[in-house]
């Protein structure tokens, strides 16, 4: 427990490695899978299906990169899913009420936040086991949606700069996936260029040496769940806009698919250690794998299966790897 | 050993009986319990009748059968949320061995022997290659659910055999009283409380999760013990899916969607600690009923499972919360 930030991402750049150690297996996995599909079908490669895969994997890497800081903190959220639909009935709810984007977009921004402030309050006033506190949290927004409203809210303004959040275009390249690049870069850059990003890192490392140095570490911490808030409502509203619709339903089991990509990218659960990078391949490797399914015509509960082997062979070929390493 | 970390608190001022008693997690929780049966009893109607009574307890039984196996792997310092998935998977080889040999006894067999590979699966990858458990057996619950899936092509497998012995499991009841299932669930936890307290292996669990480096010099064989605790756990669950399918009466793919959740919770609130090397099967067995007769009473109020849901949120939350601050307290008191 002595190093702060000991395998420190800044330093590995330095060092002149761009991938760091569970990533190139990751980056090897992506890889093999990449080519493996496209031998089996080669309309892997074609524009419409590149970009499917980029839609598919926006909505998990935007909130994956707020949970990625979140469990560099040693942290955890699972209440995302659940917060995630309850953002798209709020907001849709809001556009029916009022017709402002501006005000349906506040508000499901400020559902979510709250939803992350209370979490992280919960955690670090209260003391109270993140990932036992955002299983209650998770009850009470379940229970809540349904409270809220028994069936999907529909969309009654029709606001076309609605649906193009979710189903607009950018040239070739959809909106949704402009978002998650831009909160992925926003994020990534916190993460490894700035004292907030090292901070982040030294809490989770070692949370009790960041607090004698002076920094408040149940602030960062805070903030960390608040930001991971943030992007569920930035995701539940591209969410609600592709689907037309909040569905109390949506979202279900989207707290696990998020926290695999993350541990597949190599964040450590016990805080301190992975890279948003490592996040993006992990998404990337889930999503590819879905399409993979889809495309060869598999039965597509394997859907489920092969993410399942995968996290857990990732897991185990890092750990392979560091033993050699150390050797 | 489990509670003492909780009664050791340096107590000078209060040293009557009576404090010392409370000051015990499972007294205060306990305490916590006759609370919820107190206040239901004068609001929800037949909530004190020894039907509603015993089928609370017949109720709580799965997440009982299965919390056992959930504290003790939380004991020995990790988790285990392949709990849920596992309920719906071993109802598969259950249903299908007895619609195709009539046989409860080869039935059960079978669901025991699946749910012994897994547990296998998810101890060796833990203990041995040394994969964080959580990550395992989150990786499991994926394949579990999704071989389920893959299997049933989402339709319920019927219990075809309808052999009385299995449906007994369901509704039967000792002199009519005491459901079968309760009785299943509570002589487990007798025989694994008595383990956890009084044989060496529990000793070592508790060791193996306070601290493994000292458990080590100790002598212990903390894989082994770990390993162990991942089966332990598993046939539990099996165990629990036996009585869930019987209820049923059928393999369901949607069966124990979100039973981990609960079971953890419920064991938390026990004062079952994350950490590890802290907590006792007593106190997660109330944490469980206090949660149990808790939904029941509500359900008895009239109120919705929404509002259920969101009052046990609350009420995790809360207890934990008190817990943790009694514990900073006690250590800075």
């Amino acid at each position: 427990m002595s190093e702060i930030v000991h395998p420190s991402p800044a330093r590995r750049l330095a060092g002149g490695r761009l991938l760091g150690s569970s990533q190139l297996v990751l980056a090897v996995i992506l890889a093999a899978l990449c080519i493996a599909i496209s031998l089996a079908a080669p309309q892997f490669y074609s524009e419409a299906n590149v970009i499917a895969i980029l839609r598919q994997c926006a909505l998990v890497l935007i909130v994956a990169s707020g949970m990625t800081m979140l469990i560099i903190t040693a942290e955890v959220d699972l209440s995302v899913g659940a917060s995630l639909a309850f953002v798209g009935c709020i907001g849709m709810a809001v556009l029916n009420a009022t017709h402002s984007l501006t005000l349906g977009i506040l508000a499901s921004l400020a559902f979510a936040g709250g939803v992350g402030l209370v979490n992280g309050l919960v955690v670090t006033r209260l003391k109270v086991n993140s990932l036992i506190g955002t299983i209650g949290m998770m009850m009470m927004l379940q229970g809540g949606v349904y409270l809220f409203t028994r069936e999907a809210v529909q969309n009654h303004h029709q606001l076309s700069s609605f649906t193009g959040l979710g189903a607009g275009y950018v040239g070739p390249i959809p909106m949704p996936v402009i978002f998650a690049a831009a909160i992925f870069i926003i994020a990534y850059v916190t993460l490894r260029f700035t004292t907030l990003g090292r901070y982040l890192y030294a809490v989770g490392a070692n949370e009790k040496a960041v607090r004698l140095s002076g920094l408040r570490s149940e602030r960062l911490k805070l903030l960390a769940f608040v930001v991971t808030g943030l992007c569920v409502g930035i995701a539940g509203m591209i969410l609600a806009s592709l689907m037309n619709a909040g569905q109390p339903t949506a979202g279900r089991g989207f707290e696990l698919t998020v926290i695999a990509a993350v541990i597949l990218g190599g964040t450590s659960l016990l805080g301190g250690r992975g890279s948003l990078f490592g996040t993006l391949l992990g998404v990337l490797v889930l999503k590819v794998i879905d399409n993979g399914i889809i495309i060869l015509g598999w039965n597509q509960d394997l859907q489920m299966v092969v993410p399942g082997v995968v996290i857990i062979l990732a897991s185990y070929l890092d750990i392979v790897r560091n033993k050699a390493n150390v050797r | 050993m489990s509670h003492t970390s909780m009664t050791a608190a340096p107590d000078k001022a209060e040293s009557s009986f009576f404090a010392r008693l409370l000051k015990r997690q499972e007294m205060a929780l306990f305490l916590c319990l006759v609370l919820v049966i107190a206040f239901f009893s004068f609001t929800a109607e037949n909530f004190l009748s020894v039907r509603n009574m015993t089928n609370v307890f017949g109720q709580a039984s799965l997440a009982l059968t299965a919390g056992i196996g959930c504290a003790i792997v939380f004991i020995s310092g990790e988790v285990d949320i392949s709990i849920g998935a596992l309920l719906a998977t071993i109802a598969l080889p259950l249903i299908l061995i007895m619609n195709g040999t009539e046989s409860l006894v080869l039935g059960i067999g079978g669901a025991l022997l699946f749910g012994l590979i897994i547990g296998i699966v998810n101890g060796y990858l833990t203990a041995y290659a040394g994969i964080n458990s959580l990550i395992v057996t989150l990786g499991m619950m994926f394949i579990l659910r999704g071989g389920v899936y893959l299997y049933t092509g989402q339709r319920a497998i019927p219990d075809d055999a309808a052999l009385d012995s299995f449906i007994a499991l369901s509704d039967g009841r000792l002199f009519g009283v005491i459901p079968y299932s309760a009785i299943i669930a509570f002589g487990l936890l007798l025989i694994f409380a008595y383990m956890m307290q009084h044989r060496p292996f529990g000793r070592q669990i508790y060791a193996v999760g306070g601290n493994p480096e000292v458990a080590r010099l100790a002598g212990y064989d903390v894989r082994r013990v770990k390993f162990t605790c991942f089966i332990i756990s598993s046939l539990l669950a099996t165990v629990a899916g036996i009585i869930l399918a019987a209820r049923v009466g059928s393999a369901q793919h949607t069966a124990g969607l979100n039973f981990e959740f609960q079971v953890v919770a419920a064991t938390v609130l026990g004062g079952v600690s994350l950490a590890g090397g802290i907590g006792s099967l007593t106190g997660m067995a109330l944490g469980v009923l206090i949660l149990q007769f808790l939904s029941n009473g509500l359900r008895g109020l009239g109120l919705p499972t929404e509002w259920q849901l969101v009052i046990t949120g609350i009420i995790i939350i809360a207890a934990v919360a008190f817990d943790e601050a009694k514990r900073r307290r006690a250590i800075g008191g």
